[in-house]
Formats: C-alpha cells, structure tokens, sequence
C-alpha cells in the first residue's frame, strides 16, 4: 500500500483557481471541485468532532481551568504544571500507570497462552468443532459493562463463583473477591482474560492455518519433532501475526475501564485503579478536567511509544512490498 | 547390477475418497548414484510417489526398500531421505546457516560438527559467504541451493527433488542445471526427481521413468528413450515435437511388407517379420520427425503439402499432409519451404517403430528380438 495518492488525483489540484479563460472547459478538474464541494460536510463534521475537541483539550491541559470557573478562555495558563505535578508529584496517576501495564501484561500473556492452545487445539478435526467455534468467540461480542456487571454478580460472597469453591474445598475457603487487593485485581483479570481470548485465538488460528505447508514438512522428513517443528518453524513463522494480536489488545487494555467500574469501582481503596479509571475520577468527581486532560495526554504519548516498541521487530516485515 | 539403492515394488496409493488409484502399482530400481527422472504431466501420481518415498504418506500396498530394508511405516525423519521441494520451503525466519544447520540441531548433533558439515555444504553450494544473509531476503537460485544444502548436510542415502527447476528463470535454470549435475557427481549422490519438463529429465537423468495415471509406462536410458518408446504414450509424449503417429494396417501382400492407412502406404525395409496376430490387426506406426527430410522426387519419395511452417532459431519445424496423414517433419531452417508448397518426403525406414493396436507395446521388427 501506499501513502501517495495516484498521480491522475494529484494533477488537477493546480489548476483549481485557474485563468477565466480556461474555465468554459470542462476537465475534470471541475469535477473534482464538486466533489471537493460535497466533502465539505463530512470535513466539518470531522473538523468539529475529532479535530477541534482534541485541540482543545491539549490547550486545556495546559491551563488550571475547572468547569466551576467560568469560561476555558479566562483560565490561567500554567504551562507545564500539569504535566510537571503529574510525573513528579502525583504518586496515584503513577502507581495507576504501574497497575495498569501489570494488569496488562498479566492479561496479555494469559491470553496469548490460553488463544494460542486453543487455536492449536483446533488444528485437528473432533467432533463439535463448529459449535465451540462459535461459543469461544460469543465473549468478544458482549458489550464490557455487560461482562463488568455478569463477573460482578458472579464474584459475590455467596455468588456461584464461591458456592462452587465452598463445594469443593468447604465453606471456609470462599474469599471475599471485592474486599481484599489481591482478589480484586484477580476477579478484574479473570474477567478481561474470559473476555478477550477468543481474539487471540481467533488471530493465531487464522495464522496458523495461512502457516505453509511445505516448510513444515521439510522439517518433519530432516527429523524434527512434532514439538520442535512447532517451536522452531510455526512459531517463529507466526511472528508477525502474534505481533499484531498483542499491538491490538494492548491497545485497547491499556485503556481498560468498563469491567473496572462495573466490578471494583477501582478498589479496594486504588487496589485496581487504572489510568483510565483515575482519569475518570479526575474528571468528573473531582472536576480537574484541566489536570485529567494533561494526564490524558500523557498516557497517549505513552501508548504511541509502547506500541511502536511492538512493532519494532516485524516493521520491516510489515511494511516490505510484496516482491 | 549390484543390489539396488531403491526399490519401489508394486507401489499403490488410493486415496479416501477410493474413486481412482493416484499411483497404481509401480516398480522401479535406482542404483546407488544414479539419476532418475519420474516425467509425466501434472497429476499423473509422480508426486504422490515421491512423498510415499519420503514418508509424508504411507502406500496402500506394495513396498519401498532401501538398501533392502522396507521402509514403510518408518517416520519420514528416520528414513534418511531428503527431499527439496519445488516452492524450496526454505525456513524464512531463519538465516542460511540456520536453514543449512537446522536437520544437525534436531538431531542433538554437537555444535562443532554442525559447524564444520556446514561450512563444508555452504563451500560445496558457493554459499560460504552468504551464510549469514537472512533467508527472506534471498533470490530462486540462492533459495533453491539453500533447499538443497539443508537437505545435503544430514547426508541422505537418497536425494529427491519435486520439480526442481521449474521455479526458475531461464538463465538460472540453466545455471542450476549444471550445477544440479556437478552436485551429483561430486556428492555421488543417489537422486529421484520428478518433472514435467522433458528436456530437464534428458539432461540430467540417467534414466526416465514416464509416468501416466498413475503407471510407470517404460524405464529406459535417457539416452535412446526417444528414438525407442516401448509404449505408444511414451511415443507421444516424448520429444519435442513426438513421434508421429499413425493408425493403419499391415499389408503383407507380394514380397515386402507395407504400411497403409487410407491412401497413405509406405513399404516397411526387407527383413521385418511381425508377429501374424499383430500383423493381420490394427497397428500403429511411429516415425521421428527427424527421421522424415525433404527429398528431390524419386519412386522412393511420397508427395506432401506444407499446412504450416514453425520455425525455432536454427530449425523449423513443418506440419505436411501426406496423403491425408497430417505429418511433423524438423528441417534445417534456411531453405525450407513455404506454406503451401508442394514436396516430396524421403522416409528413414530404419528409424520407425510399430506399435501394437492392441497393447499399445512395441512391437518387435525381427523374430527372436525383444521390444
């Protein structure tokens, strides 16, 4: 793919405002300003609803303005105050900043583990395949606050969850999920790994099956093991792909949110507060919208870096033109 | 001979579906480093062979031995047959001299070995100083000697390439053919490969094997395979352009025998004794087109027509109708006729061959001689 428009699309771009004697011609350069005319609208609305909000919010982060005070306009600019008290200062947004790339991670590699053998799993043929096809990527359609709230019911002290502990090991061993930090953030990975499997292994079992055939079986007849073909030719074949899953996840973990709310509200106390959860607070608790919009920016910022890491072992595989 | 390397004993292979026999009872004996070619059109069970020879699929009946010793049943990595595939599959991930040590590593062999067969292979193939490119970033020939190379290094007793060439671009493929046949007698290695390409098994086989449907039609030297088919498909397969090929009967009446198929009638040489049963049915008689060449008319010429006239650099290649027989004649380029025009045939009798109407075998021209 690339980045450039053809050069049939680019040409008539000069003549636009051209001598009046060229134009009772009719080129297609008249047709592109109509088409540009009809664009317009779409422009606008893009213009008003991504561009203008993102603007503003940056010039907000840069300013001490609440909507208690007035117009964003009167606000005081501070410069980087906001950012400077964020980094050095506000030992909650960084701790919610570790919690969330723990959480994340945690998440990401059980994910990838579980997706991975299910996928492998359904390399071979049995009996039912289809149907558990599609049960396996039924969570992915269920909206987050769906999935938050069902966890949360299941989590409660006499939940299903629990009478099933209590079945097997006796009453005495059901936790109480919501009230200790180390069972809170359990119950917030559970749920995100139920939830966001199947993404995985819908990924690395379409990947697995695009695997050529051949070098498989050239390692198979130079004496390779089911074990170390899989290990030392799948795998590493399968770079990209995991590569890809991971960027995908990680980009939407990062912002990790509604299954929080639903199950913990971020506690106990911050015990599973994540960014997206302080900045929330941030906002519309405690009105810092200023302050809440420079930590916004911040975890982009953060967030463009870390992807980019990711990709940085398959970029040029990626984006190699087809020979 | 001495005992042979391979031997394939009535091969079979059905598939599930169990409508058609994709290899249908094969035998073939390759000797320890000799070449042989399976040649035939796609889908004629060349490949399905090979793969039961590697393993990558178990025969129905019949048997593989190597060195005497059946290897059905062993798994593929035990049999110690290599195989380069026609897509090469080399391992893009890896480096080339991953690739090349990759068959020593499974093996648990000890790193300094590897190092060393390594080494040696990557001289032998002129890779030594591209073993730490990255395999993706390499090109058809370079691919395919990697391919091969990882194959050499576990030293398999027998070599066998699916389509080895046809990958490649014209120059390359002759470059690699060249060195395809240094390789084998460097290595005196023992290699079955299988084409569809009838000049690259004659260029580096020993022997062709032409498969059809599954059934090995004749084995011969590659040598003197086109100018004595055993059988009518190797006839018409063989040769470029093949044999011409007509349906007619034998006519024994009044001293020699002749050939005749509505008005076309050639007399056959002095001294042919055909077996009475095939002579009195339908016969098939086969002429190399470089047996036919244009003649001044005399009582031993027959009167043709050119229809179309090929040429192909030093050569052309004529279609006639001679007596309502549609004929390929190759003759020398410069001087040859126009479309069109009139000539006369003269035959090189002692170069055709008569096919039973019945078997589709050849048939023997003297008493006593095997066909």
């Amino acid at each position: 793919m690339t980045l450039h428009a053809p050069p049939e699309v680019q040409r008539p771009a000069v003549m636009l405002p051209s001598s009046p004697a060229a134009a009772p011609v009719h080129r297609p350069a008249g047709n592109l300003g109509v088409a540009r005319f009809f664009a317009v609208p779409g422009q606008i609305v893009s213009l008003t609803v991504l561009v203008m909000p993102l603007l503003v919010a940056l010039y907000m982060s840069f300013t001490d303005w609440s909507p208690t005070r007035g117009s964003l306009f009167d606000a005081t600019f501070v410069g980087f105050e906001n950012y400077a008290e964020l980094l050095v200062y506000d030992t909650r947004f960084l701790e919610a900043v570790i919690r969330t790339v723990l959480i994340s991670a945690t998440c990401l590699m059980l994910e990838f583990t579980l997706g991975l053998g299910l996928a492998v799993l359904f390399l071979r043929e049995f009996r039912g395949k289809a149907i558990l096809f599609s049960a396996f990527l039924t969570p992915m359609m269920i909206l987050p606050v769906v999935v938050g709230y069902t966890f949360w019911m299941l989590f409660q002290s006499n939940g299903p969850i629990n009478q099933i502990i209590a079945l097997i090991a006796g009453p005495g061993a059901m936790p109480e999920w919501f009230r200790s930090a180390p069972f809170a953030v359990a119950t917030v990975i559970i749920t995100e790994v139920w939830h966001w499997t199947p993404l995985f292994f819908l990924i690395l079992l379409s990947g697995l099956n695009a695997v050529p055939e051949n070098p498989v079986r050239a390692a198979v007849i130079l004496g390779a093991s089911p074990r170390q073909v899989f290990w030392q030719v799948v795998l590493p074949m399968l770079k990209p792909v995991i590569i890809v899953a991971f960027v995908i996840r990680a980009m939407e973990i990062i912002k990790l949110f509604d299954e929080v709310f639903m199950l913990t509200r971020g506690g106990p106390g911050s015990a599973t507060e994540t960014i997206s959860l302080y900045i929330y607070k941030l906002a519309f608790n405690d009105f810092q919208l200023a302050y809440g919009a420079a930590a916004a920016f911040l975890v982009l910022i953060g967030t463009l870096v870390i992807i980019n890491l990711m990709l940085l072992p398959v970029r040029d595989q990626l984006l190699e033109a087809r020979r | 001979m001495s005992a042979p390397k391979l031997s394939i004993v009535n091969l079979r292979k059905e598939f599930s579906d169990g409508s058609v026999a994709a290899v249908d009872g094969i035998d073939l004996d390759v000797a320890a480093g000799e070449t042989v070619a399976l040649l035939g059109s796609s889908g004629c069970g060349k490949s399905t062979t090979l793969n039961m020879v590697v393993g990558l699929e178990e025969p129905t009946s019949g048997d593989i031995r190597i060195d005497g010793k059946s290897v059905v049943g062993v798994p593929p990595g035990q049999r110690n047959v290599g195989l380069v595939f026609q897509d090469y599959a080399v391992f893009t991930s890896m480096s080339v001299r991953q690739n090349l040590a990759f068959g020593l590593k499974v093996r648990g062999i000890a790193r300094s070995e590897i190092a060393r067969a390594v080494d040696e292979v990557a001289e032998l193939l002129g890779m030594a100083d591209r073993l730490d490119a990255r395999a993706r970033d390499l090109g058809g020939s370079e691919l395919q000697r990697v391919a091969i190379g990882r194959t050499l290094v576990t030293k398999p007793d027998i070599l066998l390439l699916d389509e080895p060439l046809s990958n490649l671009e014209a120059a390359a493929r002759l470059a690699m053919r060249k060195e395809l046949r240094r390789l084998q007698k460097e290595a005196g290695l023992t290699i079955v490969y299988v084409t569809h390409d009838q000049v690259e098994a004659l260029s580096l086989a020993d022997r062709i094997a032409v498969m059809s449907a599954g059934k090995i039609k004749q084995v011969e030297k590659a040598s003197i395979i086109c100018d004595q088919p055993g059988h009518l498909f190797v006839a018409g397969f063989m040769g470029s352009p093949p044999m011409n090929l007509i349906r007619g009967k034998v006519d024994g009446s009044g001293g020699g025998l002749s050939f005749a198929r509505d008005g076309f009638a050639l007399t056959l040489p002095d001294g042919i004794a055909l077996d009475p049963a095939e002579a009195a049915g339908q016969v098939v008689l086969g002429l190399r087109p470089e047996a036919i060449r244009l003649a001044p008319q005399d009582s031993d010429t027959l009167a043709a027509t050119v229809q179309q006239v090929e040429p192909r650099g030093p050569e052309a290649v004529l279609t006639l109708d001679c007596a309502g027989q549609s004929l390929k004649v190759i003759v020398p380029a410069s001087g040859r006729p126009q479309e069109g025009a009139d000539v006369h045939l003269a035959f090189d009798r002692s170069a055709l061959v008569l096919f039973s109407g019945k078997t589709d075998l050849r048939l023997p021209l003297h008493a006593g001689e095997a066909a």
